[in-house]
């Protein structure tokens, strides 16, 4: 049983429909703890990407009510969700790297974005780079680097703020075992650095010898 | 953001997105320039039509018993008249001579002939900036009814059915400005639009990593600026390039002696600019708005 009180993210009844005959999720009622690593699972088209999606306000539920690291969604202006979303890092399948910027200036983006200072930007993203171990490839651009390399970009990208919430939509979709391995290893790190980790994925092999939370979406519900 | 940071991205971005911009700003610049083109035929029809209207100015006629003592009197009050500009007395002698004059070898027609059967006149010419066809109409009546005048004549007719031509030309002129001042826009504005698509990526990048609206429009409106500034400055360059070398044509032509052309007024052109400028930015405002939904 998780307390509300070390929930990081609540979901009560939620409904998300996008016509009467398309219900993705009908009344969803969810926890997640500060610090957890849930895994969130089910088939293509189940709602996994559009959960994660509403979770950083990309998308608004149609009904009920989520709450963020204590703000609730609904009462977020538009004008008021950047300000959360600094404090959630994004990581998708297909990286969404900017192609004609080098991996230096797509990490530094996100410091870019909340107006941190030029050096003590420079600072944080070698440092970043350094933990993802691309330091020597950061003039490059990204299409120049293999599929594991442009995920892990993606990952230093999404983790320079020091978000305390991590959303991972199928980031290992586009890689080979051992690119997965090396994934699953820094996202590990990551959640023991005190990261909440939401961690999309229809590939069963990821969690099926772990202890994490496993969250399966089916049929409009989630069930654990 | 502070406007130093807003400015080195965009410039950082007009660097990277070198040919876009450029490909923009000539669009800018080509839908101004045929703006500015008309602009320019429409002042320069309406400086013809007031240039024309004053230099053909009033004559009047005075009585044959008018006596030259009064002819002093009659000139001072009609240079007290505020739309005259310049006052010249024709005595019936100079009138004389002029006739001889236009007679050429035909003057003999005029041997024996008194000089003083020529009415003396006065020759006005009008000022320019107090030029009103009805003003001058209402005048020459006013003139008309003086004891010393037997008549006033000026290019009534002419003025009239110039006034009612150069109306004409006006409108179409000016239809044809606003229409293409509407392409002008349309195009530029779907130019923008299509800068815009091509970053579309980006922009959702920078939403995803928690960009503020300001930080993504930013550059982007810097951007519309200086293409709207630039676009129209090389525009209004150009017509101004095109108006310097007609001046110089009229100068040393024979053909063109006499006519004399203007430039757009300052503040027109100012306008311009200004206009252009404001569409840039709007147009760049209303393509970005889709993307800057959550």
């Amino acid at each position: 049983m998780i307390s509300l009180e070390s929930s990081i993210i609540r979901f009560k009844d939620v409904f998300k429909k996008y016509s009467p005959d398309n219900i993705i999720f009908s009344g969803i009622d969810l926890e997640i703890e500060k610090g957890e690593f849930v895994f969130l699972t089910g088939p293509s088209g189940v709602g996994k990407s559009t959960m994660l999606r509403i979770l950083f306000c990309a998308e608004r539920p149609t009904s009920g009510e989520i709450w963020v690291d204590g703000v609730a969604l609904s009462s977020l202006s538009n004008a008021q969700v950047p300000y959360l979303r600094r404090k959630i890092g994004v990581i998708f399948q297909d990286f969404k790297l900017l192609s004609n910027r080098t991996i230096f200036d797509n990490v530094a983006l996100s410091l870019e974005v909340i107006g941190l200072g030029k050096k003590q930007a420079e600072q944080r993203v070698m440092q970043v780079l350094e933990g993802v171990g691309l330091t020597g490839k950061m003039s490059h651009y990204p299409l120049r680097l293999s599929g594991g390399e442009q995920q892990r970009v993606a990952i230093a990208r999404a983790v320079v703020n020091r978000p305390s919430i991590i959303l991972a939509d199928e980031p290992t979709g586009n890689l080979d075992l051992q690119r997965t391995e090396e994934v699953m290893m820094l996202m590990e790190e990551l959640n023991a650095r005190g990261a909440t980790i939401i961690f999309a994925t229809h590939d069963e092999r990821l969690f099926e010898n772990t202890h994490r939370r496993v969250l399966r979406c089916l049929n409009g519900k989630i069930r654990t | 953001m502070t406007l130093a940071i807003l400015c080195r991205r965009a410039f950082s971005d007009l660097r990277q997105d070198f040919c876009a911009q450029l490909i923009t700003t000539m669009v800018v610049s080509l839908s101004i320039l045929i703006f500015a083109f008309f602009t320019l035929l429409y002042f320069n029809l309406q400086y013809f039509v007031d240039r024309f209207g004053t230099e053909l100015g009033l004559t009047i006629f005075l009585t044959k018993d008018t006596p030259k003592d009064r002819i002093p009197s009659l000139h001072q009050k009609l240079i007290g008249l505020s739309e005259v500009e310049k006052v010249t007395y024709i005595s019936s002698e100079e009138a004389f001579r002029r006739l001889e004059h236009f007679l050429k070898n035909e003057k003999d027609v005029l041997e024996g002939v008194d000089p003083q059967f020529l009415p003396p006149s006065f020759e006005i010419q009008i000022n320019r900036a107090m030029f009103q066809l009805n003003r001058i109409r209402q005048l020459a009546g006013e003139i008309d009814k003086w004891p010393e005048v037997s008549k006033v004549q000026f290019g009534q007719e002419w003025i009239d059915r110039l006034y009612v031509f150069s109306g004409l030309v006006r409108t179409i002129v000016a239809i044809t400005g606003i229409l293409l001042l509407f392409t002008a826009a349309f195009v530029v504005t779907n130019t923008i639009k299509l800068t815009v698509y091509a970053r579309q990526e980006e922009l959702e990048i920078m939403r995803l990593v928690g960009a503020t609206n300001m930080f993504i429009q930013g550059p982007f409106l810097v951007e519309a600026f200086l293409q709207g500034l630039l676009g129209s400055s090389l525009a209004l360059g150009i017509v101004l390039g095109g108006y310097r070398f007609l001046q110089g044509f009229e100068a040393k032509s024979e053909l063109f002696r006499g006519v004399s052309i203007c430039f757009i007024p300052w503040h027109y052109t100012v306008a311009i600019i200004a206009s252009s400028v404001l569409l840039c930015v709007i147009g760049t405002a209303l393509a970005m708005r889709r993307f800057l939904r959550l």
